[in-house]
């Protein structure tokens, strides 16, 4: 696929040197410093007094294909956004990351195209994914990167169809990218081998799926407005894209389960806001019954949000997400003695109010996770001063907190951190 | 006798006609310059582009493309909104669907997230990308919300006094517009807080016809309050292009239309 993309480009760009009076593309993009402090050492991760110490460069193009190319007609348009990084937490080079290389067409009336990498997301939530499974970089946000780090790429081709009365977007994936999720390094995590927060004495490791037919995932979304109100449904089959699932208990190995997800959303208009509900059923192919302890059971999510305007610039949201293990009993009659092992039900509230000042050069932020459930929470806390139309600082703090080691955010409770970001645009 | 009847009947009519002719009624005069400021053609395009200054005199630039098409003469309308400046929003589109009876529906498209956001949007009296300009001024006040008088008219203008019917969902007390005689164009809105001093100011410096239609080309909005201003020019200023209603949807908030947008 990266092969592929990169050989379209040379010849997009080939195609645009032979068109006389064809456009160059015009380039955009950032350097900025980041560092991120702990709160409190973490003498469990690489280094016990920050989690974050980066430059990063990034370079993007939106390339309208000019004419006299056969993909001008179909409208045809390149993206490609790439970063340089220099990651000195691990003391590495510069390393380069390819976020997007993806040529979007429309052939006709009733379809666009794009293939290619490129970032995939869809669902109603807020931080709170139920029928969205594409890769995420859960380490990038506790850390403080740039939200548009939450989400990583996928080398997949995306279709979208427009005919009358329903919209049909549908995902095909190749290669499968799990997500980033905290693994010692840089950010804590619970190791149910070494029975606690293992940092960086964990030995476990995620067994990704082969590459092979088998395994290409694929999703679909059917969905149309009724009025000013979106109706959604989902389907995806693949896998989790977190590994959840044992393969081999002596060698520490994990492995991303199989899995179906069949969901629907509605978002509109509501109590003078917009209100929105989102379902996903989670069939674990692989333990549909739920009596294997090895591998995660299948699941239920709900989840119901709310976001007002209030004037004035401020704005607030509210979420209610509540998730239900399935086959519960199936699942704890094959529980050893030693296992550790996960209540029925999840639930987690989340609370966000946003503010802005001074024009809107001056944003406040809190953005906070709480799950009476886990007894556990995570608090975000973020101010950014758009300095100039060049130049912005962005500053915050990440607490994450937990009565038990095992949970989400209590995993973490050793890694509160505040990070700032500062950048220059052009 | 007949005959007779009818000629004296449509000789009244034209008499009165004449004299609406000669002074129009307030409601009449501001729904035409609404309709000149904000409904001209059916549709519409331009490339927009905004500079901010604030009291310290540090400028920040704001450069849009926005298309406009109306679903009902002086009523409802769609806008689309792609943002070419500054870097850190370049790429986002926004789309409109303005209703007078209710709430506007608004949505945001973040590309380097691949997200659509819904945005709650009961203030339209907040600030428009961050300048001096509100989203009312940008796509206009319901006139059903005010109570208009014509207070005073010369040789080249009307002024009309605004008032609105629920003082408790804006800031002013009332604000009253210039209108230009000959062509309906407003040419200069006043705001008046609620101590009845006048803090904000709106003005159109230049007008040009565009296909046959008077159109504000630069328009500057004042704070009097904060010392600040935008002063925003419109360019490539195109009406009735025959932008589809299809427009205004998800596909091309995702997939900007190439054909309406040059960067």
């Amino acid at each position: 696929m990266k092969i592929a993309s990169v050989v379209l480009l040379a010849f997009i760009l080939f195609s645009a040197k032979q068109a006389q009076s064809a456009a160059l593309p015009v380039w955009h993009g950032f350097i900025e410093q980041d560092y991120g402090g702990l709160l409190s050492e973490d003498a469990l991760i690489k280094h016990k007094n920050y989690n974050m110490l980066e430059q990063r460069f990034q370079l993007k193009t939106r390339y309208a294909i000019p004419a006299e190319n056969i993909l001008s007609y179909w409208n045809g348009v390149l993206v490609y956004k790439g970063d340089f990084v220099v990651d000195e937490y691990f003391q590495t080079t510069a390393s380069y990351e390819l976020r997007e290389l993806n040529l979007v067409v429309s052939p006709n009336k009733i379809m666009d195209l794009k293939a290619g990498r490129q970032v995939l997301t869809w669902g109603t939530g807020d931080y709170i994914f139920v029928n969205d499974m594409f890769p995420k970089d859960y380490i990038s946000f506790y850390i403080g990167r740039d939200d548009e780090y939450l989400k990583k790429p996928s080398d997949a081709l995306r279709l979208y169809f427009y005919p009358q009365g329903v919209n049909i977007d549908f995902v095909l994936i190749p290669f499968f990218t799990p997500n980033t999720i905290p693994d010692g390094d840089r950010v804590s995590s619970f190791d149910s081998f070494e029975r606690g927060i293992a940092g960086r004495k964990t030995e476990r490791n995620a067994v990704k799926p082969a590459h092979k037919a088998r395994n290409i995932q694929y999703a679909w979304r059917l969905y149309r407005n009724i009025g000013n109100t979106e109706c959604a449904f989902y389907y995806f089959r693949g896998f989790d894209p977190s590994p959840k699932s044992y393969l081999d208990e002596a060698r520490h190995q994990l492995f991303y389960e199989r899995l179906d997800v069949y969901g629907s959303s509605v978002r509109g208009p509501f109590l003078g806001g917009i209100g929105n509900v989102e379902m996903g059923y989670l069939r674990s192919r692989q333990d549909n019954k739920g009596d294997n302890r090895l591998i995660e059971n299948s699941m239920l999510k709900w989840l119901f949000g709310y976001e007002k305007d209030l004037g004035n610039d401020l704005k607030i949201g509210l979420q209610y997400f509540f998730e239900q293990r399935l086959n519960y009993s199936n699942y704890t009659a094959n529980l050893l003695a030693n296992d550790y092992f996960w209540d029925e039900y999840h639930h987690v509230l989340t609370q966000r109010i946003t503010k802005l000042y001074r024009n809107q050069t001056v944003m406040l932020g809190l953005f906070n996770f709480w799950s009476p459930s886990d007894k556990d929470g995570y608090l975000r806390l973020s101010g950014a001063y758009d300095i100039s139309d060049q130049w912005k600082l962005t500053v915050g703090v990440n607490l994450p907190w937990g009565e038990d080691n095992l949970t989400d955010f209590g995993m973490m409770k050793k890694n509160k951190n505040f990070f700032v970001r500062l950048r220059y645009s052009f | 006798m007949k005959r007779v009847l009818l000629f004296i009947l449509v000789g009244f009519f034209l008499v009165i006609n004449n004299g609406w002719g000669q002074e129009p009624n307030v409601d009449e005069i501001v729904a035409k310059a609404n309709n000149l400021a904000y409904y001209q053609g059916k549709d519409g395009s331009a490339k927009v582009n905004m500079v901010i200054t604030d009291a310290q005199g540090r400028t920040r630039q704001r450069q849009l493309t926005i298309l406009r098409m109306d679903i009902q003469e002086g009523g409802d309308q769609k806008y689309y909104v792609y943002f070419h400046k500054p870097t850190d929003v370049k790429d986002m589109t926004y789309i409109v669907w303005k209703h007078m009876d209710k709430d506007d529906d608004r949505w945001l498209y973040l590309p380097a997230m691949d997200l659509v956001r819904r945005i709650a949007s009961s203030d339209k009296r907040s600030s428009f990308v961050g300048s001096t300009f509100l989203y009312e001024d940008i796509s206009g006040r319901s006139i059903n919300l005010d109570i208009h008088e014509l207070v005073s008219t010369n040789a080249d203008f009307y002024i009309i006094k605004n008032t609105p019917k629920d003082a408790n969902t804006v800031e002013f007390s009332y604000y009253t517009v210039k209108i230009d005689k000959n062509n309906f164009i407003p040419m200069k809105a006043e705001y008046f807080d609620k101590t009845g001093k006048l803090y904000r100011t709106i003005e159109a410096l230049e007008v040009k016809e565009i296909q046959g239609y008077p159109t504000v080309t630069k328009m500057k909005a004042t704070d009097l309050n904060a010392n600040s201003y935008t002063v925003v020019e419109f360019s490539d200023i195109k009406y009735d292009i025959g932008i589809t209603e299809d427009i205004f949807t998800e596909r091309f908030l995702r997939t900007p239309p190439q054909q309406w947008i040059k960067e």
